[in-house]
């Protein structure tokens, strides 16, 4: 669904990407060390960043693709949301999901409102429509901006680092609701966080030294000896904490 | 204080204020056909506080517009030495002498407006030397051409005769004080197509009071979108400022104190905003109508009077957060 075509990127003249060629499928999980460009590769999938190479999603080059279009293909969630509007509501801020299926000029539409309406309802932050984005804890953001991406019903949501801010406790609440999300959302996840990407069980890409390697499946990936190769870190077996 | 109150009493101010100033006005003479007072009331009063009104709007909403586009509470079409471009401009137009006509608009407005619009672009290409978003060197950049503009100015007022120098110093201190319904109904018309374009772009705007990535990604065109509007505003600004002199600290302290009583996101605030920019400016300028001295306070001195002890806490009350 989503094809890389030897995608560069560079920044202040440091190459963060090289060469990359990648068919995206299905689900993705993007490991990687610091600095080694896993969320580049992200925001390159959402035209945030300069690069050179293709990006096409069902056969069609991103660059040709309006803005709002690819709003509606494809959601990018970030680790952190900036919020500069000290007054804009979570209600306020999932019915921006809809901006792109709105019409130019006009209000949000009563289906619009339903729609961000049962995204707070099915996340169960229904309570929280009236907080001030900036008053939420971090797992409470985190949720907020996943039902924003969800009331935006793009086939492709990309989560980056979604647990890097959380307590275990809330990981795990956000580790099963983005395994659920897999089931309708074709997820691409970056994350640091290796209990996570075990958990979501998604084939995985592993970053380093701007380079890229592909692991199909799960135990190819989640062993000792190959992690231990990949970090430079002894590793003993993962505790799995989400399930 | 209740906000409802504070909104009254500035409604109460604006249906005072024809009746205040230099001459005593007499309600029942006010009224009567052909009289002197009548003709002070709605040849004079009543279009000056349209006048007002209208500026205030323009004033108050291009500082709620450049706030949330720039995301910084000090921008302002001000701050960012627009409307020092549109004194410039006009400064230019008066020691040339082109009081006449130009294209059937007064060359001192076409030059105001050509400052504020080659202020705007300068920044904008300036802009792109700024590493990505870093608009408080944006700020600087805007005092930066503030001060050159100013000195510019007193260049001018260096080669000029006392005439023009006269002129020109009432100008620069920024003036309410027009005749008949011209001007009131130019200004008006120009602060209804602003607050048009704010109101159709409002969730655009939203999105980026949020940030500039966040409204990317749901489909704003940031760069078309902050173009249209900053063209819009300059404008508006430019053709004002041309007309009224520089109106400081109005765009900066209107959306404060509209955000300070409805804490509600930017799209909710646009209306308001109008509104209150009206009503405040034509309180100053019923102030300084009521003030009793020997000529009357421009309009620019007092909105800078109230506007700078602000300006000063704003910045404090800033660092303090950070």
């Amino acid at each position: 669904m989503i094809k890389l075509d030897s995608l560069y990127v560079k920044y202040d003249n440091k190459t963060i990407l090289k060469n990359i060629s990648l068919d995206i499928d299905n689900h993705l999980s993007i490991l990687g060390a610091n600095g080694s460009g896993k969320s580049t590769l992200a925001k390159a999938l959402c035209s945030l960043v300069e690069y050179e190479g293709s990006v096409r999603i069902t056969g069609r080059d991103i660059k040709n693709i309006s803005l709002k279009e690819r709003a509606k293909l494809l959601s990018y969630i970030p680790a952190k949301l900036e919020v500069y509007d000290p007054f804009i509501s979570v209600e306020e801020f999932v019915l921006l999901g809809r901006f792109a299926h709105k019409k130019n000029f006009l209000d949000y539409s009563d289906k619009d409102k339903k729609i961000a309406q049962n995204t707070l309802e099915f996340l169960k932050i229904s309570h929280l429509a009236k907080h001030t984005l900036n008053s939420l804890s971090s797992g409470e953001a985190q949720l907020v901006l996943i039902a924003g991406a969800l009331s935006a019903q793009s086939k492709i949501i990309i989560l980056d680092e979604p647990t890097a801010n959380l307590d275990p406790h809330n990981a795990k609440k956000i580790a099963q609701h983005i395994k659920g999300l897999k089931d309708y959302h074709q997820v691409i996840l970056i994350t640091h966080d290796l209990h996570l990407a075990a958990f979501i069980d998604s084939p995985t890409l592993f970053i380093k030294d701007s380079d890229a390697t592909y692991f199909a499946e799960k135990k190819k990936f989640f062993n000792n000896s190959t992690l231990q190769e990949l970090y430079g870190v002894e590793f003993n077996d993962l505790a799995v904490r989400y399930e | 204080m209740n906000k409802y109150l504070v909104w009254f009493l500035l409604f109460l101010v604006l249906l005072a204020s024809p009746f205040i100033g230099a001459v005593d006005l007499d309600i029942s003479k006010v009224f009567t056909q052909d009289t002197l007072q009548n003709s002070i009331f709605f040849d004079l009063r009543v279009p000056r506080v349209l006048f007002a009104f209208a500026a205030g709007s323009i004033l108050a909403l291009s500082g709620l517009l450049f706030q949330t586009l720039f995301r910084n509470a000090l921008m302002t079409p001000y701050t960012l030495g627009i409307s020092s471009g549109a004194v410039l401009g006009a400064g230019i137009a008066i020691k040339l002498g082109l009081g006449s006509l130009l294209f059937g608009i007064a060359a001192v407005s076409v030059f105001g407006f050509f400052g504020a619009m080659m202020t705007v672009l300068l920044l904008i290409y300036l802009a792109k030397f700024l590493k990505h978003s870093h608009y408080e060197s944006l700020l600087l950049l805007g005092i930066a051409l503030s001060l050159f503009y100013t000195s510019a100015l007193m260049v001018i007022f260096y080669l000029g005769d006392t005439m023009q120098n006269d002129m020109l110093l009432r100008f620069t201190m920024g003036s309410l004080s027009i005749i008949g319904w011209m001007h009131p109904i130019t200004v008006s018309i120009i602060a209804f197509i602003l607050f048009l374009a704010i109101y159709l772009y409002r969730y655009e705007l939203q999105l980026l009071g949020i940030s500039d990535e966040s409204a990317t990604l749901r489909g704003v065109n940031t760069q078309k979108t902050t173009l249209i509007l900053l063209i819009v505003s300059s404008f508006a600004i430019g053709t004002l400022v041309s007309i009224s002199g520089p109106i400081g600290f109005v765009g900066l302290i209107v959306p404060h104190i509209v955000a300070k009583l409805h804490p509600t996101t930017v799209n909710n605030r646009i209306l308001k905003t109008a509104l209150f920019g009206g009503f405040f400016l034509v309180f100053c300028d019923t102030l300084t109508r009521g003030l009793q001295t020997q000529s009357e306070l421009p309009i620019g001195i007092v909105t800078a009077l109230i506007g700078g002890p602000f300006f000063i806490y704003l910045i404090i009350s800033r660092s303090k957060k950070a």
